[in-house]
């Protein structure tokens, strides 16, 4: 794999240096931490939302702070988590008032050192509230939902709660929205290619040409099993199977789909995939209300793709109409 | 006798000595069965939590604990910087407001160290971690206390219950952090994170 970097020690914080030249109107960053990424838009006595989490993952986290999303992003490490102090300086710049909540992934070193902010906020007198996301069905069986990982899905989890929050939402009623959310998101992923962290220049699992993994996360999590690439129909198929079943879904169901390529996987075959995806679910009698096909929630440079669904009321529809806009993505009013 | 600033600077000076005598046994423990930086982690940490404690003139016990634990997750943020950290946030919290400690006190405050560790980290006795060491030690020491012993003798106590609890370990398999990947590899090793739990009651004996 040949890489466009400097040193590979420098890579996330020249990155960020970039994202800040290129966005100077939407970004910044608090505490002189080039790590500590805030929002530049503000708004007195709405609820501050926060995210955090390991580099290698763009536009996940830090590419949804923006107007109609987040207001803040921790930033790590390439796949490690941000420190409980930079969490905290976060948090006190970005609470308006109103408290704020911490939407983040299932994973052990996030967890703890957010919920150490927290026990720091606390101390300074700001409620925060925690959402943690786990949707990736194939990481744990549904009876230890609470133990499965949070991979692209939860930007469904930013989305309502950060337009929940623009609405002027009261703190409860954002981590009730966000956690509703977490409830109505699933996502299945698979992977074509492992990925390469840039200090270590090797990848850190294998997985040779003509095979193929499903279930696998973004970090390279071993998934279900190795086995023998099939054709595009035949992966979705059995991807969407799982998802299908354990919500479950039923006729006049509707759902929003993302489609997520994880870095090295061209647009267009995410395409082909949205394809089948939209078959089965006609099929099924479920109604797509809306889709995102891209890049949400990549690994470095893994090739290979998620598919989450989203099923949605009135309600999360309302919120999920409502605009963004970060220096990766825009969304205009639905 | 009481438990004062003084002897929380003593302990923690003493904790600070033995993690820097032991830097190389846990790093050599750590770089077998999980990331090998565990001995610089806690060396650096509680390096910065002497250097914290010592430049700070809070008078509140409480207070001083809860800072020197955030101190300390500021300058180590890996998972047993955090935990060790929370260690000292939750010791603080419950004994907030006190310039020094009744014997009762300072096993709640013991106590209330082991209770932020388990909370932080959602461990129990048995999971193969800091807490195997961590939840005797307070416990011992609660219970010697408790019989009226002085604080040297429940400390010593404490210390024996501690590194019992560690050696314990490589009877377990894991059930946290990179020990889980290695299943039934680690048997006979003892966790890295509980000679880490069995090194503090070590400086507390040493101390009180």
């Amino acid at each position: 794999m040949q890489r466009l970097l400097n040193k590979p020690e420098n890579y996330v914080d020249e990155m960020l240096e970039g994202l800040y030249a290129a966005s100077p109107d939407k970004v910044t960053f608090v505490n002189d931490d080039k790590r500590c990424l805030v929002s530049k838009y503000k708004k007195k006595g709405k609820v501050g939302l926060a995210t955090g989490g390991g580099s290698g993952h763009l536009p996940l986290f830090l590419g949804y702070v923006g107007k109609g999303l987040l207001d803040g992003c921790c930033v790590g490490g390439v796949f490690q988590s941000p420190s409980p102090e930079q969490m905290l300086n976060v948090t006190k710049e970005i609470d308006q008032g109103a408290g704020v909540l911490y939407i983040y992934g299932n994973y052990g070193g996030d967890i703890m050192n957010f919920d150490m902010a927290k026990d720091m906020a606390d101390m300074e007198d700001i409620e925060v509230r925690q959402v943690i996301a786990g949707e990736d069905v194939l990481s744990a069986p549904k009876d230890k939902a609470d133990k499965r990982r949070g991979v692209a899905g939860i930007f469904y989890v930013y989305k309502i709660a950060g337009a929940a929050a623009e609405a002027m939402k009261s703190l409860d009623e954002v981590e009730r929205l966000a956690r509703k959310t977490c409830e109505n998101v699933r996502t299945v992923g698979m992977a074509l290619s492992p990925c390469i962290i840039p200090e270590k220049g090797k990848a850190n699992f294998e997985l040779p040409d003509g095979k193929m993994e499903i279930g696998m996360g973004i970090h390279g999590e071993p998934g279900i099993k190795l086995e023998d690439l099939k054709s595009a129909d035949e992966i979705v198929d059995t991807m969407l199977e799982p998802i299908l079943q354990d919500l479950p879904y039923k006729s006049g169901d509707e759902v929003s789909v993302l489609v997520n390529g994880l870095g090295a996987t061209p647009r267009e075959e995410l395409y082909i995939v949205y394809r089948r995806v939209s078959q089965i679910l006609k099929d099924k009698g479920i109604k797509v209300f809306n889709v995102y096909v891209g890049e949400y929630a990549t690994s470095m440079d893994m090739a290979g793709m998620s598919i989450s669904l989203l099923k949605l009321d009135e309600e999360l529809k309302t919120y999920l109409k409502m605009p963004f806009d970060t220096p990766f993505m825009t969304q205009n009013q639905l | 006798m009481a438990f004062t600033r003084e002897n929380f600077l003593a302990f923690l000076e003493s904790a600070s000595a033995l993690m820097n005598e032991n830097k190389q046994y846990l790093i050599d423990l750590d770089s077998a069965l999980g990331d090998g930086d565990l001995g610089l982690t806690m060396t650096s940490g509680f390096t910065e939590a002497v250097a914290f404690a010592k430049g700070s003139s809070e008078t509140d016990l409480g207070k001083l604990a809860a800072q020197t634990g955030m101190a300390m997750s500021k300058k180590v943020p890996s998972t047993m910087g955090t935990l060790v950290a929370s260690g000292f946030m939750g010791a603080g919290k419950a004994v907030k407001g006190k310039s020094e400690l009744s014997d009762e006190e300072t096993a709640s405050f013991f106590t209330a160290f082991t209770d932020g560790v388990c909370n932080r980290g959602k461990a129990a006795v048995g999971d193969r971690t800091i807490v195997d060491a961590l939840k005797p030690g307070s416990d011992a020491f609660a219970a010697a206390v408790k019989e009226g012993k002085s604080l040297h003798d429940a400390a010593s106590i404490a210390c024996d219950a501690a590194q019992k609890g560690s050696e314990s370990t490589k009877d377990l398999i894991g059930k946290f952090g990179r020990a889980v990947y290695y299943g039934d590899k680690v048997l006979g090793v003892v966790d890295q994170g509980s000679v880490v739990g069995a090194l503090i009651y070590k400086a507390m004996a040493q101390t009180l």
